[in-house]
């Protein structure tokens, strides 16, 4: 039965969870490119951290990111072939401050909603 | 590498020009950066089948191609459920009941039925579809086009800025009858019981002085039965009065009333019922003529009225439906 409760709700779960790890994204692009990195390295630090991001998903963001100004980018020859590093503008920087503020404000509030609720069902 | 190439050419074809370069080249030291990785840990070149999995499991062309594209639509998401509902009214308005007629008429006319198969059956389905298929396009691209020009225009015009909470429809309750209506029906259902009681009640029916309709014998049936519906109606409409709400019993007394009508009805246009026509100055082959004519014309409603009564009975149906799971979602 339990399995079955699982299965049943694998789906909505897996779409709420794609949904809700889109916006982190970027909070965690902008606070890994305050270091500069190049595409295929950014995917690597950021599964390392347990956010598995596919390049279909990545060159998108950082293209977006770029044109609202928040990331600069630069190609560069390494290791004898051309890549783009990117690197968080000084406005980027201050939107990640800003946007980290929110993150602990919607971490907190969930925190006490979530153990308000606990406490009624207890 | 040449697989990676290919991969990359098929990108590369459904990219926007200004930045097919760009980001060709950037995808392109992605793909070489993995498979370099791999090798360094396998200490080996990697096989074409090692390189066409990495390409795999990056997707389709297309659809990596896709993710680097602006999102663009016709109709966008707020005006689309409006666009939808106006094909849905001119699909159920039109389309279905068109459909519905002719298949009424292949079926009840064979004139009708002649005409349009005298060629071959598939050149009056071709026919029909035609027709259709021509009238589809002369509503759905025009409407499309308007939409689409709405879109277009929603940011400047800002349509949905001026709008007023006074001006939405009235909530309106489906289950309840207004008593206008019920008012109404009762009239009308009284009104036609006495002139249908006090004229229509012999099989020889003057209008005015001068002409007189015969009617065949079977007209009883119809009269009684068209009586006895009044009366049903007049109680029905009375009692609605009332009880301004319907519940599930009356819902079916009035799919049973309008049912028994609509078959009535049917019945009466196929039954030949006018006898034969009396008139000053009509000669016996005019009056012949006449008459034909008269219950020729009702026969070739037959279709029509058949859809018609299908109509009826389905807004019936759909009423005791509504009421039921109104029912079962309250219980």
């Amino acid at each position: 039965m339990q399995h079955m409760v699982q299965t049943m709700n694998q789906e909505p779960f897996e779409n709420l969870r794609l949904e809700l790890r889109r916006g982190c994204l970027v909070l965690a692009v902008l606070a890994a490119l305050r270091r500069e990195q190049y595409g295929y390295t950014l995917r690597k630090t950021l599964s390392e951290h347990g956010l598995e991001i596919d390049e279909g998903t990545l060159y998108p963001l950082l293209r977006r990111l770029e044109s609202q100004g928040l990331l600069a980018s630069e190609w560069r020859e390494e290791d004898k072939r051309k890549k783009r590093f990117y690197l968080i503008s000084s406005g980027g920087a201050q939107v990640l401050d800003l946007l980290l503020a929110e993150w602990r404000s919607i971490d907190s509030s969930i925190q006490a909603i979530s153990k308000e609720h606990n406490h009624g069902t207890d | 590498m040449e697989l990676i190439e290919r991969y990359l050419q098929a990108v590369k074809f459904w990219l926007p020009r200004q930045q097919k370069d760009d980001i060709i080249a950037e995808l392109s030291a992605d793909i070489y950066a993995q498979v370099e990785e791999r090798e360094t840990a396998l200490g080996r070149k990697l096989t074409e089948a090692e390189v066409e999995e990495i390409l795999r499991q990056r997707g389709h062309p297309l659809l990596v191609a896709n993710r680097f594209l602006p999102q663009e639509s016709l109709i966008g998401p707020v005006f689309f459920p409006i666009y939808r509902f106006v094909l849905k009214i001119f699909a159920f308005g039109y389309l279905l009941p068109a459909t519905l007629v002719w298949i009424g008429l292949m079926i009840f006319s064979p004139s009708y039925r002649f005409e349009q198969t005298h060629a071959s059956w598939f050149g009056a389905f071709a026919s029909l579809f035609s027709y259709l298929w021509f009238t589809t396009c002369l509503v759905v691209v025009p409407l499309t086009i308007a939409f689409v020009v709405l879109e277009r225009q929603q940011d400047r015009v800002r349509f949905f800025d001026r709008w007023n909470p006074r001006k939405l429809p009235v909530a309106r309750n489906p289950n309840l009858i207004p008593r206008s209506t019920s008012s109404f029906e009762l009239a009308v259902s009284l009104i036609f019981f006495l002139w249908f009681a006090f004229n229509l009640h012999s099989t020889v029916v003057p209008i005015g002085l001068t002409v007189a309709i015969s009617l065949n014998p079977q007209w009883l049936w119809f009269f009684w039965g068209y009586l006895l519906l009044a009366m049903v109606n007049a109680s029905l409409a009375g009692l609605n009065l009332m009880y301004p709400f319907w519940t599930a019993r009356r819902a079916t007394l009035r799919l049973l009333s309008d049912g028994a009508g609509a078959a009535i009805f049917c019945w009466l246009m196929k039954a030949n019922l006018v006898a034969g026509i009396t008139a000053v100055n009509l000669s016996a082959q005019q009056a012949i003529a006449m008459t034909q004519a008269i219950n020729d014309w009702m026969s070739r409603l037959f279709p029509a009225t058949i859809v018609l009564g299908l109509v009826i009975v389905a807004t019936d149906v759909y009423r005791i439906v509504r009421l039921k799971s109104a029912g079962r979602s309250a219980s």
